[in-house]
């Protein structure tokens, strides 16, 4: 490290990340405005004064933030329901090489058909109401969080099996405090990609058949042809998908910090 | 075949004919081969080889590890069968450490796994941490602490669990020079302290000479193999500086010299 930058203690680098994301964002919005103003002069691309002004006020209405938690509950519900069913089958496929043989051509074979390729089926079976929006972001959740949690589990160092085992240890004391827990900065790795999945996919199913959610608001203002609600949805999901993953990524810290995780 | 059970009374652990050949897509490859050695309770043995004489093997069957394909290892008369808790084993790597537990809690977990509470449990880790020399860093996470202090844990980690002996495999090879010396010194006082078994796997002369009552020289593999054992009869601490640790340490250079001219 050179030695100008020895000086910079944890709490001045921390001020520096939050100033520099403000700068970041400041800088982006910026840009938006000069394309937009001098370079693009077109009612198809607004300037960022007018988008914002828009957002305050669906905001004081309250539309806004109905369409994001629609969103956002979906995701949370189906995020949560597909790490459920996915850490354990991870868990099993790192394991246990006869689980990995019958299952990895399931894995395999659906991870390559994506949650969006899946959106006409899902309505087919489940309607436009909540379960198929539930179902594809766990379908999309599911497959990412299986394949980091067992690669976790295969990852896990030999000499910490081995130093448990010499210490006594039977199979289910080593999955349990050995196997598990080194696992879990992998876990919490996987759940945070598939988080990223869940935005995605929760956008297009909401495009294509939905009554609220921060998707519908982009095909409702795309047929009344309202500009500004266009771009305060797409700055919406910017936003929120910014802060969701920096929370996560902050829980990850808070939780397995102590793991020397690489997050 | 019929083994003869020399002197199982007073040996601890008893190897015979002990060989080791993996077998891989390459074709086999003979690692150790007719190893023969008694261990006596309570001595330090040191096995001296250069790499890939397959001394890490010998340590690995004798942990339960592996497997001999040939011979028989017993210990206590019994033959070993797998891994168990009546032998403690301190890794060369550190990441044979929980990181996500403090070093207390490393230290306690073979305590844990026997069921013992936790207040129980904390008393002999906080004692087994005093005898390593890290009091007061017990609340440390592995990440928070230097190498040397890692292999300080581990040996208090095997310690705590009272095994019947140490297996030791090049536990300060990662370690600067400084730190290693330092850590010799504390490793033969906590050997006086608890008066365990150990075996102790290391290629540097000078490391077997002052920790050892024993030192075995191990034959170059493949088909690696005892070559011959010089014992080491010089009162602890030892001055590496005296005549006599200089006569010792070139008894032993000169059986481990033909071996490390060739095993490039």
């Amino acid at each position: 490290m050179p030695l100008f930058m020895m000086r910079f203690t944890v709490r001045t680098d921390r001020w520096a990340t939050i100033g520099g994301y403000i700068t970041g964002f400041a800088l982006l919005f910026l840009v938006w405005h000069l394309a937009a103003t001098y370079l693009v002069k077109s009612t198809l691309f607004p300037p960022p004064g007018p988008v914002l002004a828009r957002g305050w006020m669906l905001i004081e209405d309250g539309i806004l933030q109905e369409q994001i938690i629609a969103s956002l509950k979906r995701i949370a519900q189906g995020f949560l329901l597909g790490s459920a069913i996915g850490i354990p089958i991870g868990l099993a496929i790192g394991s246990f090489k006869p689980v990995r043989w019958l299952l990895e051509p399931w894995t395999e074979f659906f991870r390559f058909i994506p949650a969006v390729a899946m959106i006409t089926v899902s309505v087919i079976w489940f309607g436009i109401g909540e379960e198929s929006k539930v179902f594809l972001i766990a379908y999309t959740t599911i497959f990412v969080v299986i394949i980091s949690t067992a690669a976790g589990v295969g990852a896990v160092g030999r000499d910490k099996i081995r130093a448990a085992q010499c210490l006594g240890a039977n199979r289910w004391q080593v999955f349990g405090l050995v196997a598990l827990p080194a696992t879990v900065p992998y876990i919490l790795t996987g759940m945070r990609l598939a988080m990223s999945n869940a935005f995605v996919t929760i956008v297009a199913a909401e495009l294509i058949a939905s009554n609220d959610g921060l998707g519908k608001m982009l095909w409702d203002a795309r047929l009344f042809m309202q500009i500004e609600d266009i771009f305060v949805a797409l700055v919406a999901l910017g936003l929120l998908g910014f802060a969701t993953d920096r929370s996560f990524r902050f829980l990850i810290r808070a939780f397995a910090g102590r793991f020397n995780a690489t997050v | 075949m019929v083994f003869v059970t020399q002197g199982a009374d007073v040996a601890l652990v008893s190897l015979q004919g002990v060989g080791k050949t993996f077998s891989g897509r390459t074709g086999a490859w003979e690692a150790v081969r007719d190893f023969s050695l008694d261990l006596a309770e309570g001595e330090f043995f040191c096995l001296l080889g250069t790499s890939g004489c397959g001394k890490t093997t010998v340590l690995n069957m004798v942990a339960g590890f592996e497997a001999a394909t040939a011979g028989s290892i017993l210990l206590d008369g019994a033959p070993v069968q797998g891994p168990g808790a009546d032998r403690g084993v301190v890794f060369q790597g550190h990441d044979s450490l929980y990181e996500w537990l403090t070093a207390l809690d490393n230290i306690g977990f073979g305590l844990r796994l026997r069921g013992l509470g936790r207040a129980e449990r904390r008393e002999k880790a906080e004692h087994f941490l005093r005898m390593v020399g890290l009091t007061g860093q017990g609340a440390k996470h592995p990440s928070e602490l230097s190498g040397g202090m890692k292999q300080r844990i581990q040996i208090a980690r095997a310690l705590a669990n009272d095994p019947r002996m140490l297996l030791m495999d090049e536990p300060f090879g990662a370690l600067d020079a400084m730190t290693r010396a330092v850590l010799q010194g504390e490793l033969s006082r906590i050997w006086a302290e608890t008066k365990k078994t150990v075996l102790f796997i290391t290629h540097d002369i000078e490391e077997a000479c002052a920790l050892a009552t024993r030192v075995g020289v191990m034959r170059r593999g493949p088909g690696g193999t005892l070559k011959a054992i010089v014992p080491v009869d010089l009162p602890f601490p030892r001055e590496r500086t005296s005549d006599d640790f200089m006569r010792v340490f070139r008894d032993v250079h000169a059986l481990i010299h033909d071996e490390i001219h060739g095993a490039h």
